[in-house]
């Protein structure tokens, strides 16, 4: 943008001309800090991507992460030495619960941007374009919506052979539906909007319109239910795990390694709940976190 | 309303045969060999040969969907490896106890959910609405089979109040089969005491299945409440002089009702997903345990029997939601 | 009868908002005697809603009440609690509301509405409750007094089967329930249609006469109020910084607000001052068949027709012909559903006509697709009815209206900068607005804002689609005037699209009526308007007049 002004007026500051804008992002940042739940929810989005950044190399058992067997510490209760105690292997379960944060998050980027790369043009594009491509494009989503997610992700995973990779592909196709179902429905409401029309009426070409137009226009729910589905992702991969269909056993997974302690279930209780409890709270997290989202870019649209 | 419901009867024949086909294109089109699979990981190429011609899986695969589609209209979902019966026998025995368990446990989460949600918006900020928030952002994050074995670990191992798992004891002879429902066979068979035991075992299980889904009922309930709350008609009731609980319990809730059934609509659907993890946890003899045997089993045809399964239970409960919203608002009633 | 019925004192309120507490209204005084009807008077936002509405104790919820009171026979309705307001709510202090739609609950039958509110009237009041058939035989009997012919058949119906009219016949119904003392007219007429309108008022007024009601009435058109309102109050900014008797105020506004207010009310019998000078300098060039110039742009036999949900057809616009010469302002005016948009749609190809021809700038434009169309659109610009919806949130006001420059021309970077900011100054805004977003802007700004958008590319022909009937009035009368003075300097021709037989009178050179997809009639704006051929343009006319100023006076 030219810093020149026609008339001699003095130029704008940068702070000025971007008034508003920085207006708005500190009414934003005011009314998510003022809620304690979604800061609680960020605090967690936080804390577990720190430790999957880092965490392969601060856990105090490194090699535990991998496989290493000491039998003389088989089993131990939670206590100083391993906070978290240790499994049948003598692993210590912290190191491994830490570990196993990069497992996840890898899944939930996985799953979550592949559902988004695919779902969200083709919603538009539905949306936008109306007519039998629309029709082509709804009916399959419809199909893929028809069958709930985790069965149909049972029976991919069931065809392609038990792993983690398996797991996120199978988790992947079943995925993508939402996006379009939430973007179609968006669009469709965007596209009744006057400023499309007179976008149209400018001589405005279609992927200019769903560009500068549309999609903006439908970048809030997408980014709430992104940060949702980061939560949700993670949670259904740990139940394919936790079925034996994910990864297998000496990897860090967490629903896998709840899956294993049930057997050791109840004396050696801290074996499955600490697991289990990363799980909840990562998944907690995005959905806190996506929560305090929607409640400042679409206070209108609440549970849509 | 009689051409809508016939309508809506032709889409659920449509949806089904639409669920047959794309569970035959991905289970087929997906890069795994299937007769490996079965084979297991030390078996010899002529093992794997062999398997492959027994299942036709050498043959086109046009012609694989042909014999796949004629057996499934014909009511054959074929064989299981792992027991040699018929897949349609099994999901038939296996089936009442998983539709048991989840209308149990969507009967409770709608009797809990939808006042819980009102009330929470009625009292809006209030201690009532924290606790609820709470319990609704915390139940759609916990994982079903984590909190199932916490449940496990306290009402059964702890306190001892509750059966650790299964339907009923070994010991207990079941009532006599009518409509597959151990509760309705037990009242049926006027064996109260068996009606009990079999009550005491589904509660754990539908409670821990019921828990997110009562927290998205809540939550969406709650949500649109709010919403109604402030619309421009429900201001104009009070202008008029209705009483504010007539206002609150009648005119603001049957709107709020219509998201409220989408979402137990798509709930519904959910919890079928879920039951193979619930019941994996609680060894509940139902479609979802059988699904989770056989698919470690490398047996398919069992897992595509109850996808199947699932999914026509998911289209017949969207079906009847959608009459549900029919039935409510008039708006839709023409269209 | 001299008793006050109400009386409001000193009467303050703040709403709470994230940037502070806002004055929203500040020592109101008022008094309504028994049997009056008052009118209040006041643009959006002056606080004539929050004031009405805290008559009845619905107002706004993060209001607090700084100072003052208003009582009610006696009763002091600041302090009531919800047992109290239980005894008048409805009962003795009722209200009709602006929207009749959205005032009405889609769920449930119009009788099951009615019934309701006549069995809370009995709980209230102590007396016994009445059967279900005694309730719907009252119910049938108020929806017949407000003037509905089958009250049988409505009692069975929902919301969303009856017109407009209807609806509001049935809140009102709804309001006579507990035969009030008081009644609260809210914009009573603002949602619907100019021959509606007049019916709705003409019916309160029959009210007033037979069921000796106290009337508040509350809207922005001042005809309207003059209309029903013997006494007037006028409310700027949350004061009322007049009032008295409507005639007087109507002949001699002593507060300056007032008469700017009277000033930009449009009148349908006036010949508006800027265009008849326009015409002097230019003698229009259509007045005789025989002139050389040709119609900038021609549509021959235009109509449209929408398939149904099922089965049927809708037709939407059933042959249209018309044309416009350069220079000219052409107006097209009908109620709702009459098609008009549907056709300023069709010229610009904005909506494929089903059938048709139109013809732009000696070129024939039906059969255009893809480039050359779009190339077209250059010379042919839109203006929308809501300058709210029409103008990207997300968009700052330079990329709005920079951006028909970055679609269709080269221009790129410094230079669509520079033509911006000599847009802004077109139309009559400053150069930093560039950087604004539009919720940041009042309603005329952005309808200025979309002005500048549309004339970016120097269009020959702008299509006016109700280009000010989602502004106030004294914006309103600024817009207009503001079009004139751009028709002059940029050389343009308007079709100008309106409900509002006032404004088409004052801007357009030539008239179109239209009623349900048809022209009924057409000629130069001042003969439709002093000598109308057509019935259904005298109807109009008719319904117009009777809320105009001058009829009143």
């Amino acid at each position: 943008m030219s810093h020149v002004d026609l008339t001699s007026e003095t130029p704008l500051s940068f702070r000025e001309r971007h008034a508003s804008r920085i207006r708005q992002l500190r009414l934003y940042a005011h009314m998510f800090c003022g809620s304690f739940s979604s800061m609680f929810g960020l605090t967690l989005v936080v804390l577990f991507l720190i430790l999957a950044a880092i965490g392969p190399s601060i856990v105090p058992y490194p090699q535990d992460t991998t496989g290493a067997v000491n039998m003389e510490a088989r089993l131990l209760p939670p206590g100083a030495e391993h906070w978290f105690g240790t499994d049948e292997m003598g692993a210590d379960i912290f190191s491994r619960v830490i570990v196993g944060a990069r497992t996840s998050l890898w899944i939930g980027i996985v799953i979550t941007g592949l559902g988004a790369l695919v779902g969200v043009p083709l919603g538009i594009i539905a949306g936008y374009k109306g007519g039998w491509v629309r029709a082509c494009i709804m009916r399959v989503t419809e199909l893929f919506l028809a069958v709930p997610g985790l069965a149909l992700a049972l029976a991919i995973v069931a065809s392609l052979g038990p792993g983690l990779t398996n797991c996120m592909i199978a988790l992947a196709i079943v995925w993508w539906p939402g996006y379009v179902r939430l973007v179609e429905a968006k669009t469709l409401a965007v596209k009744e909007e006057l400023f499309v029309e007179s976008a149209r009426s400018i001589g405005a070409k279609t992927p200019w319109i769903l560009w500068h137009h549309i999609l903006p226009n439908c970048m809030s729910p997408i980014i709430v239910k992104m940060s949702m589905d980061m939560g949700m992702a993670i949670l259904s991969a740990a139940g394919l795990g936790f079925i034996g269909l994910g990864a297998p056993p000496p990897a860090p997974e967490w629903g896998a390694m709840v899956s294993v302690a049930r057997s050791y279930m109840p004396d050696w209780w801290w074996y499955s709940f600490f697991p289990g409890a990363a799980i909840f709270l990562t998944v907690l997290g995005f959905n806190l976190l996506g929560d305090g989202l929607r409640d400042i870019l679409d206070p209108r649209s609440r549970e849509r | 309303m009689l051409s809508f419901t016939l309508r809506k009867l032709l889409t659920v024949v449509g949806t089904m045969l639409g669920i047959a086909v794309l569970t035959f294109v991905i289970t087929n089109v997906a890069p795994g060999d299937p007769a490996r699979l079965v084979a297991g990981p030390n078996a010899t190429e002529d093992m794997v040969a062999t398997i492959r011609t027994e299942y036709g899986l050498d043959r086109p695969i046009i012609e694989q969907f042909a014999i796949y589609m004629k057996d499934l209209l014909s009511g054959d979902l074929g064989t299981s490896i792992v027991s040699t019966r018929p897949v349609l026998d099994e999901l038939i025995r296996y089936a009442p106890a998983t539709l048991e368990l989840v209308l149990v446990a969507m009967t409770l989460g709608v009797v809990v959910g939808v006042p819980l949600g009102m009330l929470s918006a009625v009292y809006k900020d209030g201690p009532l609405d924290h606790v609820t928030r709470i319990l609704s952002i915390s139940g759609v994050a916990i994982p079903a089979f984590w909190f199932g074995i916490l449940m496990q670990l306290f009402f059964s191992v702890d306190l001892g109040w509750l059966p650790v798992s299964g339907r009923l004891p070994l010991v207990t002879r079941p009532p006599e089969m009518m409509t597959g429902s151990l509760l309705i066979d037990a009242l049926i068979a006027g064996r109260f005491g068996t009606f009990q035991t079999a009550f005491s075992h589904i509660i754990l299980p539908a409670f821990v299945l019921s828990f997110p889904c009562l927290a998205s009922i809540l939550r969406v309930n709650r949500a649109e409440m709010i919403e109604v709350l402030q619309s421009d008609y429900i201001v104009a009731a009070r202008a008029h002089g209705l009483s504010s609980r007539r206002i609150v319990m009648i005119y603001a809730l049957k709107n709020a009702l219509l998201p409220t059934l989408a979402m137990i609509g798509l709930r519904f659907g959910w919890m079928l997903g879920s039951t193979v993890l619930v019941e994996t946890v609680f060894d509940w003899p139902g479609i979802g345990l059988y699904a989770v045997s056989s698919a470690l089993a490398s047996d398919f045809k069992p897992v595509i029997g109850v996808t199947l399964l699932i999914g026509f239970f998911f289209i017949i409960a969207n079906t009847l939601v959608d009459l549900a919203y029919a039935w409510i608002d008039p708006r839709l009633r023409r269209a | 009868m001299t008793t006050s019925l109400l009386d409001i004192r000193d009467f303050t309120l703040d709403i709470d908002t994230f940037d502070g507490a806002v004055h929203v209204l500040k020592k109101i005084n008022l008094t309504v005697r028994r049997g009056e009807t008052l009118g209040i008077v006041g643009e959006s936002g002056s606080g004539k809603t929050v004031l009405v509405r805290s008559m009845m104790g619905i107002g706004p919820k993060r209001s607090r009440i700084m100072d003052g009171r208003i009582v009610f026979d006696g009763t002091d309705l600041s302090t009531l609690d919800n047992a109290g307001w239980a005894k008048i709510r409805g009962v003795r202090i009722s209200m009709i509301f602006q929207d009749p739609m959205t005032y009405l609950n889609p769920l449930f039958t119009v009788g099951k509405q009615i019934s309701d509110v006549i069995a809370a009237h009995h709980r209230a009041t102590g007396k016994p409750k009445a059967g279900k058939t005694a309730r719907r035989a009252r119910a049938e009997g108020l929806l017949s007094q407000v003037g509905i012919n089958d009250p049988t058949r409505v009692f069975d119906q929902y919301p969303h089967q009856l017109s407009g009219g209807m609806r509001q016949r049935v809140l009102i119904a709804m309001a006579l329930t507990g035969e009030p003392d008081l009644l609260i007219a809210d914009e009573p007429t603002t949602a619907l249609d100019v021959t509606v309108q007049a019916q709705v008022l003409e019916l309160i007024n029959d009210l007033v006469r037979t069921l000796r009601l106290t009337v508040i009435m509350i809207s922005h058109d001042v005809g309207a109020i003059a209309k029903v309102a013997e006494r007037c109050a006028v409310m700027y900014k949350g004061e009322i910084v007049e009032q008295g008797l409507t005639k007087d105020i109507l002949r001699n506004p002593s507060h300056e607000y007032t008469q700017r207010l009277l000033a930009a009310v449009p009148e349908i019998d006036e010949v508006a001052g800027v265009h008849s000078l326009l015409e002097c300098e230019d003698p229009a060039p259509f007045e005789s068949e025989t002139s050389p110039a040709k119609p900038l742009l021609t549509a021959v036999d235009l109509r449209k027709t929408y398939g149904l949900m099922g089965g049927g057809t809708v037709k939407a616009v059933d042959g249209v012909s018309l044309s416009v010469m350069p220079g000219e302002v052409l107006g097209i005016v009908g109620e709702s559903g009459s098609g008009k948009s549907t056709v300023a749609r069709m010229l610009l190809r904005l909506i494929e006509p089903t059938c048709g021809e139109i013809v732009f700038d000696g070129s024939s434009i039906t059969g255009l697709a893809g480039e050359a169309l779009r190339r077209k659109r250059r010379d042919m610009q839109l203006v929308f009815q809501n300058p709210h919806s029409a103008l990207n949130g997300r968009h700052t006001v330079g990329d709005a209206i920079g951006e028909p420059l970055r679609i269709q021309t080269a221009m790129r970077g410094r230079d669509i900068d520079k033509r911006v900011e000599e847009l802004l100054d077109t139309v009559q805004l400053p150069k930093a607005f560039k950087y604004r977003y539009p919720h940041e802007l009042s309603g005329g700004q952005k309808q200025r804002v979309c002005i500048a958008r549309a004339v970016a590319l120097h269009p020959k022909l702008l299509v006016l689609d109700e280009p000010t009937s989602a502004l106030d009035v004294s914006v309103q009368a600024q817009v207009l005037t503001f079009l004139e003075e751009l028709r002059g300097e940029l050389n343009l021709t308007y079709v100008f699209i309106s409900h509002n037989l006032a404004v088409i009178r004052q801007i357009c050179d030539r008239t179109i009526v239209m009623k349900r997809g048809v022209v009924v009639e057409e000629g130069l704006t001042d003969a439709i308007f002093d000598r109308p051929q057509h019935e259904y343009t005298q109807a109009l006319l008719a319904s117009g007049r009777q809320t105009s100023r001058a009829a009143l006076l």
